[in-house]
């Protein structure tokens, strides 16, 4: 009989911005679950601060946002996968992808990284992905960008 | 876009969230700012009928194609050539009659001459198809003779090309077609007397097969070109063999042939013959016509796709002419049901009545119906070309759901069907008409490429040129002798239809660039914003739901609203005047009483009484008819409903400073359409 290989996860939720770094994820998680057939979600989520309420009409109206979740949705269209874009507005953002992905049973949080140095030269973690991190109670895999081209 | 918003609980009070709706997402797709894409889901039909209708079109046509899908479309060289060739191919199974019928005037000692004739048109077609070689390369948006004349003579050498070119591919359908159901009689004599039924199954399949677009109708039509192809160089490869080998038994002529005659062998009956049998050129150019269905690179795959359909067509063309002739093959009289030039050879090499014997006249019958589809894909091509440059309806441009040119697709099919009707599926009735176009649109491609090699004066470009010129002058030649020798046969009506055809494009082309120019704005101009005055006349027929949103509509528009009741009883306005004041104040009612009972001649003239009644010194204000329609649910509604509303609308159409805006009113319950009223924020202040 030949040997099952268990699926690395059933449900991811992948955490897009925009960035660059979303099609690397959208293409990677649309090839990892066609095996088995896992469940993807694309999360976006626009930051509201603390000056507007927390359900403002803002990302509704926001065309970005709107084409950020659109991208992503193309993108795994082309991989003749399907994704369900969700659009979220939350104070934090990584605390928003951990609920998320808690609601939905997720078992793999993707997130991107943008590769990006501090005022000092210092390389920049954020903090979206050290409270992912610490707080996901899932896998949590988070892809860095590459280094931009140092300019002659 | 407004979505709903949904809270969600976080897992501390300030971690909450709110999931956000986006209605969009299921139609469009936002690709830069402002910029929406349409989604599958935005085509889908609303109505029951209208997803029924959609869901038999995608049976079938099949589903529709997405515009970034033609490149998966295009056509591999295989395919292409199977497409692309199985006009000129098959002009091979009757080309060679075409010579022998003709010869055969002159006794049985002139047939010998046929190879020789055979012969020169094959050099005709080296040239023709070196010619179009260049064509390829140098017009690779396709577009053919067209393309070329208008480029390198002039626009109207490129319309007569094109006026050609269309002729000559619907000439091409009906003289396949009945082609082919004679190759079927030369095996079941029956189908004689079903040939139209016959004919019409086949113009219909092949339409069906190319709306289901290129990449289809090129898998449902590559075998029988294939097999025909395969059985017909089998032919003539034995023949030649038993040539060689000198096992040639000649034929015993077979009770309908053609009594030889005894007229002088003239250059002028030879060079009938040469005409004759340059039909076999036709189809030749559909393929340069069609560059852009090649998959990249597209010139190149075209080039070659073209000269190996030449190579093909040259070996089975004279080949077969040599077998005919080693085994003395005479020509049946026509319309005597007799076998055809091309059957007899097949039933000399395989013996008549054996398998491959009939394997071949089926691939025959085949080839032939599929002649018809190189026009299917040549001829709405080009009627996209002319659509796009002006000379024919827009619509022809259009791509259908599979990315077919479904307009010229339909009407190639129509006029074709109609051609074989009117002249009873009579292949030889036809043939006159047939090869005119083709060596018009031949000269005119050759004389403007050789105008290209003097233009352009790339490396080579004299012998080029040289060839061209030559090419020009023996397809003027075959031109000048098809026109004159096939002229009282009805190739007149051809001479005729060309003109004819060309003026009707210049009169479309005409009418576009005058609504151009009536609809153009100056590039500097910027728009200002509105200062017509605007006022707003409301037909009605009662005081209802339909009229009470019509006159809110109404009221958007302009604060000058007033109700127009045409009526031929004055106590059923008196009773609506009553009830109009106390329900609908503020805006005035005028009643017209109407003895004759008319509708709308009333009130188009109250109409211009109002405009008469406007001040001179002003400018004529915008009239805004606001029609109050009621939204029909079933097709049983539309009859019993809204008639005086589309007589109305009819009649206002296209009268000056008036505007037609239809108020749709959809059936809902009484407490939701006053709640809706109530909901106005003046009424709630």
């Amino acid at each position: 009989m030949p040997e099952t290989v268990p699926p690395l996860f059933r449900r991811a939720v992948l955490a897009v911005s925009g960035g660059p770094g979303d099609r690397t994820i959208v293409r990677l998680a649309c090839e990892l679950a066609r095996p088995h057939k896992a469940e993807l979600t694309v999360v976006h989520v626009v930051e509201i601060d603390w000056t507007l309420p927390l359900d403002a009409d803002v990302a509704s109206r926001s065309e970005e946002a709107q084409r950020v979740l659109d991208l992503a949705d193309e993108l795994a269209e082309e991989m003749h996968y399907f994704v369900e874009p969700v659009l979220l507005q939350a104070r934090d953002v990584g605390a928003a992808l951990v609920d998320e992905a808690t609601e939905r049973g997720a078992d793999l949080l993707i997130l991107s990284l943008p590769y990006r140095k501090r005022f000092g030269g210092d390389f920049a973690l954020g903090r979206t992905v050290p409270y992912v991190f610490k707080n996901a109670p899932c896998m949590v895999w988070v892809i860095r960008e590459p280094m931009p081209e140092e300019k002659p | 876009m407004i979505g709903g918003r949904r809270p969600l609980p976080g897992r501390k009070i300030a971690d909450r969230r709110v999931r956000v709706a986006r209605p969009h997402a299921p139609y469009f797709r936002y690709t830069g700012p402002g910029q929406l894409v349409a989604r599958k889901a935005a085509s889908r039909p609303l109505t029951p009928t209208g997803r029924l209708v959609a869901k038999a079109k995608a049976i079938l046509i099949g589903r529709p194609l997405m515009s970034e899908e033609e490149i998966g479309e295009r056509l591999p060289k295989k395919k292409a050539l199977a497409i692309f060739s199985s006009d000129a191919i098959s002009s091979s199974a009757y080309a060679t009659e075409e010579i022998l019928r003709i010869l055969i005037v002159a006794g049985a000692s002139a047939l010998a001459l046929s190879v020789e004739v055979a012969l020169a048109i094959a050099l005709l077609l080296a040239v023709v198809s070196f010619s179009y070689r260049q064509v390829c390369h140098a017009y690779p948006s396709g577009g053919g003779a067209y393309v070329v004349a208008r480029e390198n003579l002039a626009p109207v050498f490129g319309l007569i090309a094109a006026a050609a070119l269309l002729i000559d591919y619907v000439m091409t359908v009906a003289v396949s077609t009945a082609s082919a159901i004679q190759q079927i009689q030369s095996v079941v004599p029956e189908a004689f007397d079903y040939r139209i039924e016959i004919a019409f199954v086949s113009i219909a399949l092949i339409t069906i097969g190319n709306l289901r677009g290129l990449r289809e109708s090129g898998n449902i039509f590559a075998v029988p070109t294939y097999l025909f192809v395969g059985l017909a160089l089998l032919i003539v490869g034995s023949g030649i063999i038993r040539i060689v080998q000198g096992a040639v038994v000649p034929l015993p002529p077979q009770p309908q042939a053609l009594v030889p005659g005894g007229e002088a062998l003239t250059i002028f009956l030879l060079l009938r013959a040469f005409a004759g049998g340059s039909v076999a050129l036709t189809g030749v150019e559909a393929i340069a016509n069609g560059v852009p269905a090649f998959k990249p690179p597209e010139s190149r795959n075209a080039a070659n796709t073209l000269t190996i359909m030449a190579v093909l067509l040259g070996v089975l063309f004279v080949g077969i002419t040599i077998v005919a002739r080693a085994y003395q093959i005479v020509p049946s009289v026509d319309g005597s049901g007799g076998p055809t030039v091309v059957a007899l050879v097949a039933s000399a090499a395989f013996g008549g009545g054996s398998p491959l014997f009939i394997a071949f006249q089926a691939a025959t019958a085949l080839i032939l119906f599929l002649a018809a589809n190189t026009s299917f894909n040549a001829f709405p091509r080009l009627a996209a070309i002319l659509a796009e440059d002006g000379y024919m309806p827009r619509q022809f441009s259009f791509r259908g759901d599979r990315l077919a040119y479904s307009w010229g697709i339909v009407l190639l099919a129509g006029i074709a069907f109609g051609l074989l009707y009117v002249f009873n599926g009579d292949t030889h009735a036809l043939i006159p008409l047939y090869s005119v176009g083709v060596f018009v649109c031949f000269t005119l491609s050759q004389v403007g490429m050789v105008r290209h090699w003097f233009r352009v004066r790339e490396a080579g470009w004299r012998w080029r040129a040289g060839v061209n010129g030559l090419g020009g002058l023996m397809t003027l030649l075959v031109l000048v002798v098809v026109a004159s020798v096939k002229f009282a046969d009805g190739a007149w009506l051809v001479i005729v239809l060309i003109p004819v055809q060309v003026a009707i494009f210049l009169f479309i082309s005409g009418q576009y660039a005058a609504a151009a120019r009536q609809l153009a704005i100056r590039p500097d101009l910027v728009v200002p914003l509105p200062h017509r005055e605007e006022r707003v006349v409301i037909p009605i027929q009662t005081l209802n739901r339909a009229v009470v949103q019509a006159i809110n509509v109404g009221r958007s528009i302009s604060d000058d609203v007033r109700a127009v009741f045409i009526s031929d009883d004055p106590e059923e306005a008196e009773e609506l005047r009553r009830r109009w004041e106390q329900q609908v104040p503020g805006v005035p009612l005028v009643i017209v009483e109407s003895p004759y009972r008319a509708l709308a001649g009333p009130f188009l003239a109250y109409l211009e009484v109002l405009d008469r009644a406007w001040p001179p010194d002003k400018e004529a204000p915008i009239t805004f008819v606001v029609l109050p329609e009621y939204v029909a649910r079933s097709w049983w509604e539309r009859i019993l409903y809204n008639q005086s509303v589309r007589r109305l609308r009819s009649v206002l159409l296209g009268r000056p400073h008036t505007v037609v805006v239809n108020v749709p009113y959809r059936r809902e319950e009484p407490e939701v359409f006053e709640q809706a009223l109530a909901a106005d924020p003046d009424e709630r202040d």
